[in-house]
């Protein structure tokens, strides 16, 4: 019986050679390392939104259609020392105005993210909460696979940054990958 | 039989069992047998240069220096990551695109850089799109020895039988043209039914490969701009000089050797470096078999076995089937190189008696196309399974055979049946 496997090797030495390893070493940096190919089980995902992040852009969604299986929490973070603030300046009344129209903002952009995470057919679960936003967001991203947080969350309304200060810390804070969108 | 008659056929087919066993590299056995050819005194000094078809081996040197600086550029891999790209993701997408791309390229450049190019960024992605990598790979190595059917340059017996029989680039691609471009379907269709279903992947996986492929940049390949564009503009030159040789009167070899020289010169790659990588063991395989095979010339043994052959085909269309079906077999099992250059003379020996003009094409068909019939049928097919081999993917002979055979049964029928049909009836 002629071993063809042998033939074949040493055909492909013949003919090859070092012409293959020459192209493997151009190539490389276009390869994944086989570490970097292991993709890394995501079950849990924190979105998290405020009245300054905006609507998601569909990409971002698209990206998370990757992850198969992985639920997506999504929260509303009211600024809670803010509402205090108000409370203790202008007076209770004009603190709950701003309390009702940050969690109808809110609800109105949850609405918004719903009919895209549908479309994208994910699992998610939605919420409003009133927290310290970094505090809420270092303490919840814990519990997570993946942080996925826009580029103004926290910022101010002229957006003078081009990445928010909270953001800043929040990446440098948190252990878990962020996408900063 | 006479005592160098005896010679000429011991040494043909000792060099033979050499290259088919690869028990020694096939340019060393070859080299031998034509030493032993001079010494004996076959080939008489002075006949040498009749029998070395310098237009062969400086058309494939100048071919081999343009690839070999054009490669440097990065212009390969800028090629694969383009397809990949407009591939999406898609199995489906990427098996015919591949095929295509590969296939066009090994009809302008040689049919192993093609598939030592392109087959990395094959694995890559098929690893990517977690799909079973093999239909691919086959389709790959089909694509490369069908798209070498298609032109004088594309696969070494063609630029022998160009030379050889004097027919020019535009012949080529008017007659083996279209047999390429079906049989290319032909494969993809036949590649895609025998593997139905392990070419598909589940959407999330496609949106995955689809974001891995997008975020690579074909630009990044590129390692040296002005090469890039340089190269890019003396390959379309040399296609353009080939497509037009017959109408200026200059030879492909000349047009070759000149686009070589242009590269050289205007590139300023290092002459050493860049001739350096010129395959010259294959160049010397090349020479050692066109003297031994000369030397069968040389004491009549060629003439009679075409006379005997004479005897069993009576019409021009029985010696396309006989040639092309002969050729096809054969060079599946032996290489298509020296298969090739012992065909050449018994072709040019059968025009005392048939119309040789379609025979030529019926051996290009054949020994080209039967290249795709085994695992060791042509060097794109080592080339191709040895990378698998190294990456953890065993394709085994049989498995390559039964595929490979037919799809060289089914391609070279279509090629031997649009050949009669043009030629035959």
């Amino acid at each position: 019986m002629v071993n063809f496997s042998g033939i074949i090797l040493r055909k492909f030495k013949n003919i090859a050679g070092s012409r293959y390893e020459e192209i493997m070493k151009a190539y490389q940096e276009f390869f994944l390392t086989e570490e970097e190919l292991q993709i890394p089980e995501v079950k849990s995902i924190l979105l998290v939104l405020d009245r300054f992040s905006g609507e998601v852009p569909e990409e971002v969604f698209e990206v998370l259609s990757a992850y198969p299986g992985a639920r997506i929490e999504v929260v509303y973070v009211i600024d809670e020392g803010l509402c205090s603030i108000i409370g203790e300046t202008l007076g209770e009344e004009e603190a709950e105005a701003f309390r009702k129209s940050e969690e109808s903002l809110g609800r109105e952009l949850l609405r918004v993210t719903e009919r895209s995470l549908s479309k994208f057919d994910l699992s998610f679960s939605m919420e409003i909460t009133f927290a310290d936003k970094v505090e809420f967001v270092e303490n919840d991203a814990k519990n997570r696979d993946i942080l996925v947080v826009s580029r103004h969350f926290g910022s101010e309304s002229t957006k003078t940054h081009r990445i928010s200060p909270i953001v800043f810390r929040i990446v440098q804070g948190v252990k878990k990958p962020v996408i900063v969108y | 039989m006479s005592p160098e008659e005896a010679i000429a056929l011991a040494v043909f087919l000792g060099v033979y069992a050499f290259i088919i066993t690869e028990r020694i590299h096939r340019t060393v056995a070859a080299m031998v047998g034509a030493s032993l050819i001079l010494i004996v005194g076959i080939i008489p000094w002075e006949k040498v240069p009749e029998y070395l078809d310098l237009e062969t081996l400086l058309l494939l040197a100048g071919m081999m220096v343009i690839v070999n600086v054009s490669r440097e550029s990065g212009l390969f891999e800028y090629i694969a990551i383009k397809t990949a790209k407009l591939s999406n993701g898609n199995p489906m997408k990427v098996l015919l695109l591949f095929s295509v791309v590969t296939a066009v390229v090994s009809a302008f450049l040689d049919n192993v850089t093609t598939v030592l190019l392109l087959t990395p960024m094959l694995l890559y992605i098929t690893k990517r799109m977690d799909v079973n990598p093999i239909p691919f790979l086959l389709a790959e190595i089909f694509a490369s020895n069908i798209g070498g059917t298609a032109t004088l340059i594309g696969d070494p017996p063609n630029i022998m039988i160009g030379s050889a029989a004097g027919l020019s680039f535009n012949e080529f691609l008017e007659n083996m043209g279209p047999i390429a471009v079906a049989n290319i379907f032909l494969t993809i269709a036949v590649v895609y039914l025998a593997y139905k279903n392990s070419i598909k992947v589940t959407p999330s996986k496609r949106k995955e490969i689809e974001r891995v492929i997008l975020s690579m940049d074909e630009e990044d390949a590129i390692r040296d701009w002005e090469l890039f564009r340089k190269s890019v503009i003396v390959i379309l030159a040399i296609v353009a000089g080939f497509f037009l040789h017959d109408t200026i009167g200059v030879k492909p070899a000349v047009i070759a050797l000149s686009g070589a020289s242009v590269m050289l010169l205007w590139s300023g790659v290092s002459p050493e470096r860049a001739l350096e990588k010129v395959e010259w063991a294959t160049l010397f395989f090349f020479g050692g078999l066109f003297l031994i095979v000369g030397a069968l010339v040389e004491t009549g043994v060629i003439d009679a076995a075409a006379g005997k052959i004479m005897e069993l085909i009576h019409s021009e269309a029985q010696a396309i089937f006989v040639i092309s079906w002969f050729s096809a077999v054969s060079s599946a099992i032996v290489d298509n190189i020296p298969l090739t250059a012992t065909m050449i003379p018994l072709i040019k020996a059968m025009g005392s008696s048939v119309n040789t003009y379609p025979l030529w094409w019926a051996l290009s068909l054949g020994a080209c196309l039967g290249g795709n019939g085994t695992a060791i049928g042509a060097s794109a097919n080592v080339v191709v399974l040895g990378i698998a081999h190294r990456e953890g993917i065993k394709i085994t002979f049989g498995e390559f055979l039964k595929v490979g055979a037919l799809i060289m049964v089914s391609t070279v029928a279509l090629g031997s049946l649009i050949l009669w049909m043009r030629y035959g009836l």
